[in-house]
């Protein structure tokens, strides 16, 4: 065969990888150099980094940011793993009904949690006061460590407990049956061997939650209040510095990174090692409790099922609550709160939200089918580096891509800090991850004489590609897609940095009137926003026949 | 229309690896050719170089004459079936083999002529619309070699066609592709590493190993006349023992132990010098078991019936250990642990050379030479 240099494959990865040095390299390079060398002399210096770490106002949020991590990811294995294992083990009445639930409760954006929560459990919410009033308390409500761990930890405990009832659907059960004949008591059995087949798994989730939950800024902004994490106090000083010397909040972004890349460079050594490869010829069964044991594992699936579906249903439920001036709950039902944000003003967040999505969702399938396919058959040095960069948007908390890109692109030669085009970037490059990895997980599992197939019996390469490989990889393209979609809806840590007036999304507006403490609009907002995640996602089980997404 | 393929004196390497060296062949017009050998041969490197998904770093393959080394893939016209099958999953059957008259723009009349001619002769004319996933292999496999044959190709090409497929369906689809072929007429390269299917269904075998062709011949001559102990051993069974050339006056003898020597009308005499020593290779339907005191001793150390016949392991007094196999009908089950004397079929078994392994047997009775 004729080696064609400037074939398809080869023109696309030159232009995938140049827009990754653009548009990831280049801002991120940026970062480092801004927080390494004085911005008007030039000269390298490490005083940003010592101001850092000289006080205690600056370096506490690193502390902070790994408590509250800790502790949510630790919680979230908590409830995450005996709830996978509970709907695995016992026949639970409606569990098909509960997975799409917690699936649902995932896909929801922690902000909307941690602003649900304090409706529910802030100074003046409904739980508060009723708590308050009932016990005649002063409780205050829960906001700083405690209101962020909790939200962070309802939010992530579904990620743990999808990612265990996949593992344990893979886990054979005649492993369990044999432990069982060479006398292993069911605690043993459990301990002893389901425990370490699926320990992989634990550490891989809980690692990815650890990732999610150290670089969310939405929960800590809104419930920790004088709580600061590193995502806030980097919003914080760069607002603060945007205009003046930027090299501070460059440098801790610089240390975030540092921070993300040795989390994520540890994620990837532990799975490599402790990987088994199992496919399950006979998986365990759901078998059916009686008596008290029965009511007991019903009620505590349904209650945490509950509890991590919480937020939803309140958002939903006070959008539909009058409020005196925006502020108070009046108690009586109203479509003002809608009234409000459709017609009493320009829908220009609603829009935006779905028309940059939109742009981003195509961009990233196409590209995702590209690089996915690129990287896992036509390997070679280009595309191997393009293979790793894909992975950076992993490590990069949002905080940190928003700046990046300002650094980035507020200058000539390319100018476009708040258009249309820069958030664009931003949820392509943040959420691009999810498409290409359930891509690269079906083309992997195309064989290549599908290809051959093709080609021998007279397609070109191109039209191969066309014909055969995107329709085969469709599925698994689609499923990764709609987690791309769903969490560009909820994109909010670098859409905080990027938008303006033009470019406002619903997350943004979310985050803006809670802000404001405009509870009415806010709900109305983060109503429509988890309507249609929800919607989305229905569309797409129903769609595909799947009940689960890739993560 | 069937095409010869000639390949001179081909090379691939892999990096620094010389995978084939030098490699030669001819491939007849219509034959069903197969290439054999265990597993890393090379036997597939040279099918995908003939279809050209491998390059050919030196020499040359010729269909008809002509030199097609630098023809891509996909202007090649030739069919390949694959051990996978590759049917693409997301088309019906009808579509898959549409697929290959499409890209090659070929009219709507005459597709669905084709379609339909080619569904009957490979018998899966009620499945036209079905989705692969609710077929069987056998039915895939058809559907593949149904999708090959359609687009005319001047040769087809079969990759392991049968190893997917459990035991019955492998003896069941292999006759059918013996009888498609043939009716279709195409010069078909067949590649397998399982020396029985090659017997069943070639027409000639080429018997590889290690990137170098053993022999070529027809299965019968290479089941009966394997040119090299190599060859003895993978096709079929054969036991290996050893022995030693005796020249007399009458002729050769093969001297197995003081009180047993065989007698060789067929040694290429002018290859052999007296007390030369040599294997013999005997495949153990060629043993016999007697009562005669002159013989090979041995003591059965376990049997196994097999219904039809039935199989003795035989350690034998000079160490070696034997298959020996009776006809179940004629004689009796011998007990383990029995002491037993054991004559040779002289003019079934095959004598090589000690150091070079070659065969010592003059060619004779099959005109066929490599």
């Amino acid at each position: 065969m004729k080696k064609n240099k400037f074939n398809l494959w080869n023109i696309s990865s030159v232009i995938i990888l140049l827009l990754m040095l653009v548009f990831i390299i280049y801002p991120l390079f940026l970062i480092l150099g801004k927080g390494i060398f004085n911005s008007e002399t030039g000269a390298f210096t490490l005083s940003h980094f010592i101001h850092f770490f000289e006080r205690k106002f600056y370096y506490i949020t690193i502390l902070n940011s790994f408590k509250v991590t800790i502790v949510s990811t630790i919680l979230a294995v908590m409830i995450g793993l005996p709830l996978a294992y509970m709907l695995r083990k016992i026949r639970i009445f409606g569990s098909k009904f509960i997975q799409i639930i917690v699936i649902v409760s995932y896909i929801s954006p922690p902000f909307i949690g941690a602003y649900a929560w304090i409706q529910l459990l802030g100074r003046s919410g409904v739980i508060t006061k009723f708590i308050n009033d009932t016990f005649q308390l002063n409780f205050d409500g829960i906001y700083g460590f405690a209101g962020i761990v909790l939200v962070l930890t309802l939010q992530s405990f579904p990620l743990v407990f999808i990612y265990i009832m996949g593992a344990l659907k893979n886990l054979d059960n005649s492993l369990v049956e044999a432990a069982e004949s060479l006398g292993y008591s069911n605690f043993q059995r459990m301990t002893k061997i389901i425990i370490p087949l699926i320990m992989p798994t634990i550490l891989a989730s809980s690692l990815l939650v650890f990732m999610r939950v150290i670089a969310d800024f939405g929960t800590p902004m809104l419930i920790g209040e004088g709580y600061r994490t590193m995502p806030v106090l980097i919003y914080q000083q760069f607002l603060s510095e945007v205009g003046g010397d930027a090299g501070f909040a460059a440098a801790i972004a610089t240390i975030f990174v540092i921070i993300t890349v040795t989390l994520f460079l540890l994620q990837r050594i532990l799975s490599r090692q402790y990987s088994y490869s199992m496919s399950a010829l006979k998986p365990m069964q759901a078998e059916s409790l009686s008596g008290t044991k029965n009511i007991l594992s019903h009620i505590a699936v349904y209650f945490i099922t509950f509890i991590g579906i919480l937020p939803q249903l309140v958002v939903i439920f006070t959008s539909f609550l009058e409020t005196a001036g925006g502020q108070v709950y009046t108690g009586r039902l109203s479509l003002e709160n809608y009234k409000n944000i459709l017609f009493d003003r320009d829908l220009n967040a609603i829009i935006n939200t779905y028309k940059m999505g939109l742009y981003a969702i195509i961009i990233i399938i196409i590209i995702g089918i590209f690089i996915s396919y690129l990287t896992v058959r036509k390997r070679n040095l280009m595309n191997s580096v393009i293979d790793t960069l894909s992975m950076f948007p992993f490590v990069i908390p949002g905080s940190v891509l928003g700046i990046a890109l300002v650094f980035a692109f507020s200058d000539e030669p390319i100018f476009i800090t708040g258009t249309v085009l820069i958030m664009v970037i931003a949820f392509v490059i943040r959420r691009m991850p999810y498409t290409i990895r359930s891509s690269t997980a079906i083309i992997s599992q195309i064989s290549p004489s599908i290809e051959e197939a093709a080609i021998s019996l007279g397609a070109s390469e191109t039209k191969t590609f066309y014909r055969i490989i995107v329709p085969m990889m469709l599925p698994g393209v689609l499923a990764g897609a709609i987690m791309s979609w769903v969490t560009i809806l909820g994109e909010l840590s670098a859409s905080i940095i990027l938008y303006s007036t033009e470019t406002q999304t619903l997350a943004v507006s979310i985050y803006t009137e809670v802000i404001r403490g405009n509870f009415g609009n806010a709900s109305a907002y983060s109503a429509i926003l988890t309507v249609t995640s929800i919607l989305s996602l229905l569309i797409f089980f129903k769609l595909t026949g799947k009940k689960e997404v890739d993560l | 229309m069937s095409v010869s393929v000639n390949i001179d004196k081909v090379v691939k390497k892999f990096g620094e690896d010389k995978v084939i060296d030098k490699l030669s062949l001819d491939i007849r017009k219509g034959e069903l050719f197969t290439l054999l050998g265990p597993s890393g041969c090379g036997k597939t490197t040279l099918l995908r170089m003939i279809i050209g998904f491998h390059s050919i770093d030196d020499g040359q393959i010729k269909i008809d004459d002509k030199v097609i080394n630098h023809i891509p893939v996909n202007k090649r016209k030739m069919g390949m079936v694959f051990q996978n099958y590759a049917i693409f999953p997301h088309m019906t059957v009808e579509e898959n083999i549409a697929f290959g008259l499409k890209v090659n723009k070929i009219g709507k009349e005459e597709m669905t002529e084709r379609i339909n001619d080619i569904l009957k002769t490979v018998r899966i004319e009620e499945h036209k619309t079905k989705k692969p996933e609710n077929l069987s292999g056998g039915q895939q496999q058809r559907i593949a070699l149904a999708r090959a044959l359609v687009i005319h190709p001047k040769v087809l090409l079969m990759d392991e066609p049968l190893s997917n497929l459990d035991a019955k369906l492998r003896i069941e689809m292999r006759n059918a592709i013996k009888n498609i072929q043939q009716e279709v007429g195409i010069t078909t390269v067949y590649v397998t590493h399982d020396q029985e299917e090659a017997l069943a269904i070639s027409d000639r075998i080429a018997v590889m190993n290690k990137g170098i062709i053993q022999q070529i011949g027809k299965p019968e001559e290479i089941y009966s006349r394997p040119s090299n102990v190599f060859v003895s051993q993978f096709i079929g069974t054969s036991n290996i023992i050893k022995g030693i050339i005796k020249k007399k006056e009458d002729g050769l003898y093969v001297h197995l132990n003081d009180m047993y020597e065989v007698k060789m009308n067929n040694l290429k005499q002018d290859e052999i010098v007296d007390k030369q020593e040599v294997l013999v290779s005997v495949r153990p339907q060629e043993f016999v078991i007697t009562n005669k005191e002159s013989g090979i001793k041995g003591k059965i150390d376990s049997t196994m019936f097999l219904g039809l016949n039935t199989h003795y392991f035989v350690n034998l007094d000079s160490g070696e250990r034997v298959e020996v196999i009776q006809d179940s009908e004629e004689e009796e089950i011998l007990p383990e642990g029995k002491d037993i004397n054991l004559n040779i079929k002289s003019k079934k078994i095959n004598i090589y050379h000690a150091d070079t392994k070659e065969t010592l047997i003059k060619a004779g009775g099959y005109d066929e030479k490599k």
